[in-house]
């Protein structure tokens, strides 16, 4: 059985995470990737690493390597004229476009969606920015971290009020260009499944900051409903929802619903404290969660966490270990559900990734490929596909423009 | 002439609640679906029971600011399981769907008898997905996943946090909404494989293993080095300042809790430092010896810090940005809620959404974060009260008559 997309050609002119991932999600459910690299640099995430030995090299970008699996990798500079005039022909045969080109950058090597639907009047443009393609923050700079604060996460995280000195605190690693490549493969799905019925391409307008924004829980709305602002100051209001030290590791204690907390204190073997009326119910807790902390720090740095979790779990406690990468990859039940990939690539070596997102009764999810290395397919797509002279090719290249 | 949304005449079966199910089926929901929420009275939806409510009283099931924010719409049905009617009701709507999904436990939905194996012979090319914490399958896989719990099942707090403090929380429950996200995307390619074969298919999302690509550097890190990555507060080991640094402050309480305010601010490299210490009016620092190259400024990154903080704590966050801003460096506020609300980007965008809503009226909601210039998607109504459509549905979709609604009704099996 072929992928849910293996009719789907798409261009990639991506760096670092949101519009590699965009185009990972339909790449690894059966979609041919282009992916577009700069000439000599590549791709931004080829120098982030992690690397193995921690020795930079463009070809072992763990970050790289993750996001650009199942793609054919060809390098081109479009801010030339030759450079987009084959982007233009790329573009002809293609059904998406997916780019995270920064408007300043967009305006000036003229990428633009009236420019391309001359050509392919099918194509589905989908154009992931930091603040949008139009807006009055349209031409800001912009990176992975302000984009989480300016969405509205940051100020949510950090030390609390014991330690409002500490600055509101980012999640690991780059979120926003997650969250803004998924969100803007959402409505490229939407697109193509119009196009279905229309027979038309559209362009896509897909902001990070919109796609931070579209989740804050309830915290956003405290401010229309009830002039309130969340904040990482603020109390808890109800406990105990927090990390405790076991004895090989830490423990998410969570008991949000009264019987929880009744079950965990039968766990903990109903000692004498728990029934306090100071700690008569989770709104109690919270308030009194100076007095109660302490009692439970003690009970729970006595336990190991699977052994603890599992006694929970037993009792239908949401308790979670604080995963680490090495209970990750340990894991029974992940691998139980075969959910990490060896991936061997010829320069980096072969290592585990995370796998499938999800798993489709009919439709795979599979690696075919890993990432390429940089220009990998240079010959495939440009004489293979474009019809380029080997003459050609090499003239390309040393002017620079592949 | 106007066109009509990408998944207009799509209907989906919705049995989710609180967060990660009912953010999967808002996305469809503004692609233009027609999303019909399964609600009971018995058991109504835990965020119809949390705040924010207006005024701050819990006045009713419908006036839950966050229940609204992820149902904008969608249609609410709402129905009692204890009577066999009201699970043929369920059935009915079943066979006339596109789309069924649950967010239960592994394993809930085939006890409540709409599984998939029942689901196909009620309609044979159903789309089905259970969005679960743990997956359909697993020695794990009946244990209890609540939202906050599954940041730190993912890995992503052991990776989060500041330099030799614990383990650290996003602050939100993060792998909620991108589970949701992420079932929609599954749902919509499902779609698409549909619409060229005519088969539907079932999906098994696992919550964690949807997450985890996210933290796919740190997973990394440990395949290829055998190492657990250090947490490091909000540097980042290739750019250097990459933080969040305080403004002048005013004492402002809002309710005991102190509003400060912050922005974030990144260089991604040596010419965007040079850039931002010439806009501090300190150029020389550009070229000191400390701080000149990307080595450099980590080595003497607390010094780096407390030179940027110095100069932003005395200035307000607006002016921090429009003087960075013109001066072509990252830099954004850390916003809050009432930032957000007045947020000149996103205003001038129209992302934010007022329906009228018949317990709370207008309020300003979070819209749709993406537009789409060939078939428009727009928020179509405020999300549903509890039970709003259940006339609607039943008369005009599933063929009950009026009286027939009434005797139900009176049954119990619409409670």
């Amino acid at each position: 059985m072929a992928g849910a997309l293996s009719d789907i050609k798409i261009v990639e002119l991506g760096e670092l995470v949101a519009a590699p991932y965009a185009s990972k999600l339909m790449a690894d459910m059966g979609a041919e990737v282009i992916k577009i690299e700069r000439p000599g640099v590549g791709d931004l995430a080829r120098t982030r690493g992690p690397f193995p030995k921690d020795e930079p090299h463009p070809e072992k970008s763990g970050l790289f390597l993750y996001l650009n699996t199942n793609k054919l990798g060809v390098t081109l500079d479009i801010a030339t004229a030759e450079g987009f005039e084959i982007f233009e022909k790329l573009i002809a045969g293609a059904d998406i476009l997916v780019h995270n080109v920064i408007p300043p950058e967009m305006d000036r090597v003229g990428l633009s969606y009236d420019r391309l639907k001359k050509i392919n009047p099918k194509l589905i443009m989908t154009s992931i920015t930091p603040w949008g393609l139009e807006g009055p923050y349209r031409n800001w700079r912009a990176e992975d971290l302000t984009i989480w604060a300016a969405g509205g996460v940051c100020v949510l995280n950090g030390g609390g009020p014991e330690h409002a000195d500490l600055p509101p605190l980012k999640t690991f690693g780059s979120q926003s260009g997650f969250q803004g490549g998924i969100h803007s493969a959402v409505a490229t799905m939407g697109a193509l499944f119009a196009r279905l019925r229309d027979g038309e391409g559209q362009h896509i307008d897909a902001p990070m900051q919109e796609a931070i924004a579209a989740q804050l829980e309830m915290t956003f709305e405290y401010w229309p409903y009830m002039k309130m602002i969340a904040t990482r100051l603020g109390q808890k209001p109800l406990q105990p929802v927090e990390t405790f030290m076991c004895k090989d590791g830490y423990i998410y204690v969570c008991c949000i619903e009264e019987h929880q907390w009744q079950n965990f204190v039968h766990v903990m073997g109903d000692p004498e404290w728990a029934g306090m009326e100071i700690f008569g119910n989770r709104l109690a807790r919270g308030l009194n969660w100076d007095a109660l902390r302490p009692m439970l720090e003690e009970y729970v740095s006595q336990q190991t966490v699977l052994d603890l979790y599992k006694k929970a779990q037993a009792r239908r406690i949401p308790f979670a270990p604080v995963s680490t990468m090495g209970t990750l990859l340990a894991n029974e039940h992940l691998n139980a559900r075969g959910f990490f990939v060896e991936i061997a690539q010829p320069v980096a070596g072969t290592h585990k990734y995370p796998g499938a997102p999800l798993k489709y009764e009919k439709t795979p999810w599979e690696i075919r490929t890993p990432a390429p290395t940089l220009g990998q397919h240079n010959e495939q797509v440009y004489s293979g596909r474009l019809g380029m002279t080997p003459a050609r090719l090499t003239e390309l290249k040393r002017k620079g423009v592949i | 002439m106007a066109k009509q949304p990408p998944l207009s005449g799509i209907r989906v079966c919705d049995f989710t609640w609180v967060w990660a199910g009912p953010y999967c089926t808002l996305q469809l929901a503004h692609l233009g679906a027609e999303v019909i929420r399964i609600e009971t009275k018995t058991r109504p939806c835990v965020t119809r029971q949390l705040p924010p409510w207006p005024d701050g009283q819990f006045l009713g099931l419908n006036r839950s600011g966050y229940f609204n924010q992820y149902n904008q719409g969608k249609k609410s049905l709402s129905l009692n399981f204890k009577h066999p009617e009201a699970k043929e009701i369920a059935r009915k709507l079943i066979s006339k769907s596109d789309i069924l999904i649950n967010n239960f436990a592994a394993g809930i939905i085939e006890k409540m008898g709409f599984g998939y194996e029942e689901a196909k012979k009620l309609k044979s090319d159903i789309i089905m997905i259970t969005l679960s914490g743990y997956g359909d399958t697993g020695p794990w896989k009946e244990f209890v996943a609540y939202g906050p719990a599954q940041v730190p099942l993912s890995g992503l707090s052991s990776l989060t946090g500041y330099k030799d403090f614990p383990p650290m929380h996003a602050g939100f429950s993060y792998a909620d909404p991108n589970a949701g996200v992420h079932g929609a995307f599954a749902l919509l390619t499902a779609l698409y494989h549909r619409a060229k074969t005519g088969e539907g298919q079932y999906i098994d999302m696992s919550q964690w293993e949807c997450a985890m690509g996210l933290l796919a550097e740190g997973i990394l890190e440990y395949t290829m080095n055998g190492r657990e990555p250090v947490r490091n507060g909000n540097r980042d080991a290739f750019m250097a300042p990459h933080g969040n640094f305080k403004c002048i402050d005013w004492p402002e309480k809002i309710l005991d809790v102190t509003i400060d305010r912050w922005v974030s601010i990144v260089c991604a490299d040596d010419a965007e430092w040079s850039r931002l210490a010439t806009a501090m009016g300190q150029q020389e620092l550009a070229s000191d010896a400390r701080f000149k190259t990307l080595a450099a400024r980590k080595q003497n990154e607390d010094e780096l810090e407390s030179i940027i903080q110095k100069w932003t704590s005395a200035q307000t966050v607006e002016d921090v940005i429009a003087t960075l801003q013109k001066a072509n460096v990252a830099v954004g506020a850390v916003a809050d809620s009432r930032y957000l609300s007045t947020d000149a980007n996103l205003t001038a965008r129209d992302f934010f959404v007022y329906k009228e809503h018949p317990e709370v009226g207008k309020r300003q909601h979070c819209g749709i974060p993406w537009k789409m210039r060939g078939t428009p998607t727009e928020v179509r109504s405020a999300a549903p009260t509890l039970g709003q459509h259940t006339d609607e549905v039943l008369t005009g979709l599933l063929g009950y008559s009026a009286s027939d609604v009434e005797a139900l009704r009176k049954l119990g099996a619409l409670d």
